[in-house]
Parts: structure tokens; sequence; C-alpha cells
């Protein structure tokens, strides 16, 4: 009973569970780099680094204007590496949850074919 | 609808199965186990070794039990059904045995979470239950069907210990009946699963991490070093973060209409007015949690924004010197700007629009910044002070958009009360219970004036924590307690033996001080006794009297002994002469705010909330003072001159009067008994426009005193003599008088017109002076008596 109670929910209610699980994984991970909002705002300024009001109060806009410009590549380049990095992390996360959703129905037979190759003396 | 329960149900076995291998070391064995199996099938694989694959096998094995237990044994999720093996929860089906009895049903609440809130907050245990249900195997049937309804009417997400718990107590035949001697009803159970499915709810929540915006969040979010240093960002997000929960639907309103304003174009403000307690600080931090919930739909530009609380004494403290205040609030409000994606929020915003201790007035700095609706701003203040604000600025506050924050009702209250449970719980180190709540409701309504619902009753809530049972639970007497400790009232109903007899023997303590005048002692007891038996009007004082008769009769003595007795000491009693307040302006001076006048009326009564309002000599008042005391009689509240209420609840107002004491005294020489003449000394009054008919008529009795006889006399003869011997016990003598001294001073004493005050005069001038003469000679010794006769007090008197 005990065994079929396991497949029994292995191949329909377990199965559901962990690609729930995957999915909710992934959101969350997606939300961590919110990719989206880091497009949206690639040439902002980092951190909103920028001597806007006190360089134009004094008139310098140039100043401002550069100051601005250099908080804005390092806000660029800030972002682009963090899209880059979390891309991929969300790619194998991805991969490895899709992998493991398709070779799920599998691990019950994987038990059985361990012991068959144990019982046959398979070695690599 | 299944009411059969199938011991061997898939989600039964499941069950019992995740209780044996839900626990913790089974459980973490397993995936050690599971990890050991992989890495031995990897290192005998590379050794060459076949057996490896049986490892693999292994570990596969047992990771699959591992997933399984937590997925699934260990939660048994409910399926969609009726059936009731569908629906019960995982704790109740593991310890059901088969063909389970009531009893077994009962015995298994205990070993559920909810049936253990059950029994510490509702004192519904397993063994009350099960006494109340059989052992017939065929009456299970009701209670499933009744918990198939509660689950249903509660929305519940399965059928656990306390939906049980009220199942089997609604299906018994006199479940109300039971409920009802434990001053509940049926809804309080149902609220009470609801309580236990809310925080259950939240427990869940915090495994879950929330999606609020992530890095890119962070990377936009200004640099913003002195508002860091300066403000609070209340802001917070995470993994165990519970958000603000807003009990209130007009307090969800206000949270969507502050997303409306700040989304909109136009003034980039909000002030949120409304009293002390009424949740105005709950809504910003719930809108607060709003704004950073990824999954919430919200408009961009105001997605993701952080709020950061200013606080006026910490600014105030970092820049003494004039102008730096502004200097400094200058440079965070650039900086908020700056930083694009900050609101700030100016908690007990009037400290930044008055000049005096602990407050500035930024009004000229800040209304530029409003009006130019470039920086958003929330301003969070008492609708007293806005009143105050917009008298002497209304530029200002017509530049604010203004939301009312309404106290909430006795529902909603009970709502917020139940979410701030475990906060104080934490706190305390206790356990509450249902009737802390609802008591905490109760008694804060009457006491607690500076906050408004639901503030004033978690503040009491709060303060109830303190005194918990020894068994560490908060109940309706650790809330009375606390009023008590606090308030200085007496709430408690009188339940222990010396109380009781102590007010069932009121009139006989009282004459221990005072002679005759039955009729008004025996109004007043009955009234305190009412009070103390909880059967009386809780919206009117405890009761409210006015006393007619000559002077010197006993009428102010009367109040004296109440307060001795009753109020805990002669000190509680709040005494005003109104023959000072004899002009129409008076009545400022008879409200008059505590800070100006600590001997006000309201002023006295709001420190000394329990005690005896003694009114002396009523018909002298002016009218409008008089009709001021109209609602302080009525329902036993009186504003003071800053509109705060004051509550006289728990006093016992006696008004005194010599009004018809002639003709009281002109009755009694006739012979006429008092109680037949009142009617007729109550229209004279009126008639006469001494009393107008709806002052006298607001009183709960009208006690006539009669003028004391010379036996009356003898009588106050000897409590004098009795205080005297009071005062001369430190010294360890007494005195005595023999019957033909003490004729003697009632002789000298007794004037009908001024009634007992002349006694204490002659008694002074004879018995007091004489004993002094013995004491300063050296006549006395400790433990020593002395006997005064007629001859040495007529010595004494002629002497003077």
């Amino acid at each position: 009973m005990f065994m079929v109670d396991l497949i029994q929910w292995w191949y329909f209610r377990g199965w559901g569970t962990f690609a729930s699980g995957f999915k909710h994984k992934l959101q969350d991970l997606l939300d961590f780099f919110s990719i989206g909002q880091l497009f949206q705002t690639l040439f902002m300024p980092y951190r909103q680094i920028s001597a806007t009001t006190s360089a134009e109060m004094t008139g310098s806009h140039i100043s401002a204007f550069l100051d601005r410009l250099v908080s804005r590549i390092v806000g660029f380049f800030t972002r682009i590496f963090i899209i880059i990095f979390g891309g991929i992390s969300i790619l194998i996360e991805a991969l490895v949850g899709t992998a493991f959703v398709v070779v799920w129905p599998l691990l019950p037979f994987l038990i059985v074919i361990g012991i068959v190759l144990a019982v046959m003396g398979v070695t690599f | 609808m299944n009411l059969v329960y199938h011991y061997n149900s898939t989600r039964a076995r499941s069950a019992r199965l995740g209780r044996l291998l839900g626990k913790k070391p089974i459980l973490y064995l397993c995936l050690l186990l599971a990890i050991a199996l992989f890495a031995f099938w990897i290192i005998l694989l590379i050794q060459k070794m076949p057996l490896g694959w049986l490892c693999f096998s292994g570990s596969i094995f047992c990771f699959m039990i591992y997933y399984w237990t937590i997925k699934e044994l260990i939660p048994v999720p409910v399926h969609d059904s009726n059936d009731i093996n569908s629906l019960l929860s995982n704790n109740v089906l593991a310890n059901l045995p088969k063909n389970p009895k009531p009893k077994d049903l009962a015995n298994m609440v205990q070993y559920t979470n909810s049936g253990r809130f059950f029994a510490i907050r509702y004192g519904i245990s397993s063994k009350m239950l099960a006494e109340l249900v059989s052992n017939l195997p065929d009456d299970i049937s009701p209670i499933f069907q009744n918990a198939i309804k509660i689950y249903q009417g509660t929305q519940s997400e399965e059928i656990h210990g306390a939906i049980i718990a009220a199942a089997i107590i609604t299906s018994h035949p006199m479940g109300e009946n039971i409920l009802r001697q434990m001053k509940l009803e049926v809804s309080d159970l149902l609220d009470g699963i609801i309580w236990f499915n809310y925080l259950n709810g939240l427990v869940k929540g915090l495994s879950r991490r929330p999606h609020s915006g992530g890095i890119a969040r962070d990377l936009n979010f200004g640099y913003i070093p002195t508002l860091q240093r300066f403000g609070q960002n209340i802001s917070v997000y995470g993994k165990g973060h519970i958000k603000t929960q807003l009990h209130l639907a007009s307090h969800r309103e206000i949270v969507s209409q502050m997303i409306q304003i700040f989304s909109n174009q136009g003034r980039q403000n909000v002030a949120l007015i409304g009293p002390s307690g009424s949740g105005r600080s709950t809504i910003v931090h719930a809108f607060a949690d709003q704004l950073l919930d990824a999954d919430a739909k919200l408009p961009s530009n105001i997605r993701f924004r952080q709020i950061f609380k200013l606080d006026a004494a910490s600014l105030i403290s970092a820049a003494p010197e004039p102008g730096q205040i502004e200097a400094l609030l200058m440079h965070i409000f650039n900086e908020a700007y700056t930083a694009k994606n900050i609101i700030i929020w100016l908690e007990n915003a009037q400290l930044f629009f008055e000049d005096g201790t602990g407050s500035l007035d930024i009004a000229n700095l800040i209304m530029p910044i409003l009006e130019a609706g470039k920086l958003r701003i929330i301003l969070t203040m008492d609708k007293q002070k806005y009143l105050k604000i917009s008298a002497k600025n209304s530029t200002l506050t017509n530049s604010l958009n203004k939301i009312m924050v309404n106290p909430a009702n006795a529902k909603e209250t009970m709502k917020v009360m139940q979410d701030q449970v475990p906060n104080l719980e934490y706190q305390h180190k206790v356990s509450y219970t249902i009737w802390a709540l609802k008591e905490a409701y109760r008694l804060s309504e009457r006491y607690v004036h500076d906050l408004e619902m639901p503030g004033r009753a978690v503040s009491l809530l709060d303060a109830a924590g303190d005194y918990a049972l020894p068994n560490g639970l908060v109940t309706d007497k650790s809330v009375q307690q606390a009023v008590e400790k606090t308030e200085g009232v007496k709430v408690q109903q009188a339940t222990d033996q010396a109380s009781r007899a102590q007010l069932l023997n009121m009139e006989e303590l009282i004459h221990k001080r005072m002679v005759d005048q039955k009729d008004a002692v025996k109004t007043v007891s009955d009234a305190l006794r009412r009070s103390a038996a909880g059967v009386r009007n809780e919206k009117r004082p405890i009761g409210t009297y006015l006393f007619l008769g000559p002077t010197g009769v006993g009428k102010t003595e009367l109040a004296k002994a109440i307060s001795e007795v009753y109020f805990n000491g002669e000190n509680n009693i709040v005494r005003l002469d109104l023959n000072e307040f004899v002009n129409a302006n008076d009545v400022s001076r008879l409200i008059a705010d505590g800070a100006e006048d600590e001997m006000s009326l309201t002023a006295q009564v709001m420190k000394q909330p329990f005690s005896v309002v003694l009114l002396d000599e009523i018909e002298k008042a002016h009218p409008q003072v008089l009709t001021t005391l109209l609602q302080m009689l009525d329902e036993g509240i009186l504003r003071d001159i800053k509109g705060r209420e004051v509550s006289f609840r728990d006093t016992i107002v006696i008004a005194t009067s010599n009004a018809g004491a002639e003709k009281i005294r002109e009755q009694v020489n006739l012979g006429n008994p008092l109680v037949n003449y009142k009617e007729q000394l109550v229209n004279d009054l009126m008639k006469s426009g001494e009393f107008k008919p709806e002052f006298l008529n607001r009183f709960d009795e009208i006690c006539l005193f009669k003028p004391l006889s010379p036996a009356d006399c003898l009588q106050v003869l000897d409590l004098i003599i009795a205080s005297v011997n009071k005062t001369l016990s430190t010294q360890k003598i007494s005195i005595t008088l023999d019957d033909d001294a003490k004729n003697l001073l009632v002789e000298k004493g007794y004037d009908p017109q001024l009634g007992a005050r002349p006694m204490k005069r002659i008694v002074q001038k004879s018995v007091e002076n004489l004993v002094a003469k013995f004491v300063l000679s050296g006549n006395t010794t400790p433990g020593m008596s002395i006997q005064i006769t007629r001859s040495m007090l007529e010595e004494e008197l002629n002497t003077k």
C-alpha cells in the first residue's frame, strides 16, 4: 500500500506540485533580478546620484550635465552586468527545472534500472 | 455529502504515515541518506563496483520518500469535495482511530493547533468536549454534518480541531446554554475559527518570499545619506515580514484614494486627519507595503516608492540653532526629490506647523513644495490640531488633500485586536483569552479617553498583559485589574466575602460615623450595591442625589462616609462649594483645563474618576453653571474647556442645599413624616424658582434631611468622643464621659438651627482642653482611661 500510495502521488499530485514549486522559484528569480525594470531604467543615473540641484542652482549647467552623464554611464554598465548575470541565472534555473520536470516520471524507473544494473554487474 | 469516515482512505493513510515520517529526526535522516547514498554511488562507480547502482537506487528512493513526506504526508492537502474524508485536516486524520466515536473526536481536538488555540482562548478543552458527547459511533455523523456547515460558513481551508470543537458544541441540544454559561455565543466560536484561520494564514505566508521589485528597485533607489540619518524607512520587505493588514473597509478605501492621488497629476500630498488611535499610522504602513508589492496592480509612477518617516523631535535636537533646522529640512527635501522614489511622511504633522517645545514652524518652507507638487508628502495629524492650523494658516490647509480617518466600530476593533494579539503575546509572554478582548473593548470605551477605537482598546489590551493570571492567561479579570490600577476606578464586581459583607452592611458602616437620616443612607447604599453587582446603567453616574435640609444635619458627613466606606478613603471626594460659582462666566472655571486650574471640577474628576462628587450649596450657583451640569447628571459626561470628555460614570454625585430648610423644620416640629412632604417641597422649590424642573428631574433621588433632636445630638456626641479617642489612641490613653457630663454637653451644644456643628465646638472647648491639661500636667500614663464628670466640664467651661 505504501508503494502504491507513493507511486500514485508521484505521477499525479506530486508531478503537479513539483512543477508548481519550480514555477514559483522561477518567479522569485525573475522578481529578484527584475530584468524588465532594469531594461526600462537602463540609462537612468546610478542610484540617482547627480549634482542636478546644486549645480543648476549655481548656474553651471555643463557641470550638471557631465555629472549626470557619468552617473548614467555607471548606471548603464551596472544594469547591463546584472541583466546578463541575471539572464544566465534564470536560464540555468529554467533549464534545470524543466529537466527535472521531464525526468520526474522517470525517477521510479531509475530505481528499478539501478537494481537491474547492480544485478547485471555493470560498471563504467 | 458523505459523512462516513474511512479509516483506510488515502488521506487518512497519508496523515498517519506523515505523523511517523514527518518527525524531524526521521525526515533529516532520510535526506541525509539520499545525499550519502548518492555520494557512495559516485565513489563506487569510480571504483568500478556494480554495488554502487544499489546506492543510486537507494538515493533516489530516499529522495522520493523525503519529497513525498514534506509535500504530501505532512500537509495532507484537502481534496475539493463534500466528503468528510477529503476535508478533515491532517492532525484530525492522524489521530482518529478505526470506527471513531464522538468521544474519540473530542479527545483528538487537543492534538491539533486549532484545538489548543480554542482551549486557551475560549476555554473549550478536549476534556470539556468529551463530557458533552456520547460513546456511540452513530452519533458522529451529526457532528460531521455540522462541521461541514461550519467549514463552509467560515470559508476555512479544511476541517480542523476548532471546527470539530464548535461542531460538537453546536450539535449538543444544550449547546447554546453551555456557551451562555461561559459568556459566549455561537457567533463567538465562528469568529474564533476565522481568527485562527487568519493567524494560520499569516504564519504560512511567512515562508513565502514576497515579490518586491528586486535589484532594479534598489538600483533606482536614490542616494539619501541625510534622509537615512534623520528619517525612518517604513517600507520594509523580504521573507518574514508580515504585511500590515487593514481590517476596516474605510481604511482600505483610504489606501485606494492615496494611490489615486499620488498617481495622478496634481497636488502630491495626502493629509490623514483623525483622532489618535483611529489607525492613521496603520494606513500609512499598509500603503507602504502595497507600494512594494510587485504583484499588486499599481500605476508605474508610484510602484516601489518608499516611505520615510520624519520625526520633529530628532530634527530639532540635531539642529538647535535658529536657521539650522530650515537648512537641514531643505537638504532632506532636496535629497528626497532627487532620489525620485521617496514619499516623505510627517507623523504628528502639527509639530511641524507650530512653535513651541518639541515643535517647529516650517509652514513657509513647506508651502512652495506642497504647491509645486514635486515631492510626495503624507501628513498625519489630529483633527483638533488640523482645525487650529487651519485657523492660523488657511493657505496651508487648502493646499492639502485632506482625507478623514474615522474610528472603528466594535466588530472592526475586535478584528484589529485579534490581529495585534500575536505581537502582544510575544512582548508579554502570555496568552490572551477572548474574554480579555471583549472586556478591553467594553472598558476602553468607558475609561480610555485620549485615544479612539481601535487604538484605545489595543492600548488597554496591552496594559492587561502585565496582569496575567499565574497560568499566563490574560482574562477579563486582567483587563479589569489594568483599568483599576491605571485609572483608579473599581470595575470588578464584588466577589470576595469581605467586599460583599461590606456592601450588604453598608448602612451599618455609614452609621458608625453619622446619626439617623436613615432614608438618605439607605437610598445611597442601594445605589452602591447596584453598582457593585453590575446591574446599574453604565452610561450614567453611579447615582445622583440632591440632599435637602438644614445645616449641620449630616449632608456633607454622609458624602464623606460614602467616600470612606466605598471609594477607598475619605480623600476620594471631589468637593466644590458652588457659592463660588455665582456668575455666568464662572462656568469656565468649573470646566477649566487641568493645566490652568487643577481645582476645576473636570480636572479633579479626570484625576480621580472613582470618587464622590460633592457639590455644596448648589442653590447658590448661577443658572448657567447648573445648566452646564445637566449633561453630567444625565449621561455622566462633562466636556472640559478644551472639548475633552470627562467621565463621571464612576462617581456618585451629591448636591447639597439648605433650600427649604425652614419648611422641613416646620414639618418636623408639626410631627409630620418627611416622606409625605417631599413632593410638596420639591414643587414649592420649583414654583419659587430656586431650582428649575429640568435640573431637579436629573437627580435619581431627592433626600430630605431632618433636623437633629437632642437625642440625636447625644449620639453625635458619642461619635465625636469616639473620634477624640481615636486621636488619643497613639498616646495609649482614652476618655470616658459619664451620662451627666454628656447631658451637659448636649444642653450647651444643641442648637436646632445649626444642627451638630456647635457640638463639635463645645467638645473642643471642654473635653479636649481638659484632656490637654491632663496630658501636659504629666498625670497620664499609657493605658490610662480618663473619666470625665459633669463637674469637671462645668469647671472647665466656667474658666472660659
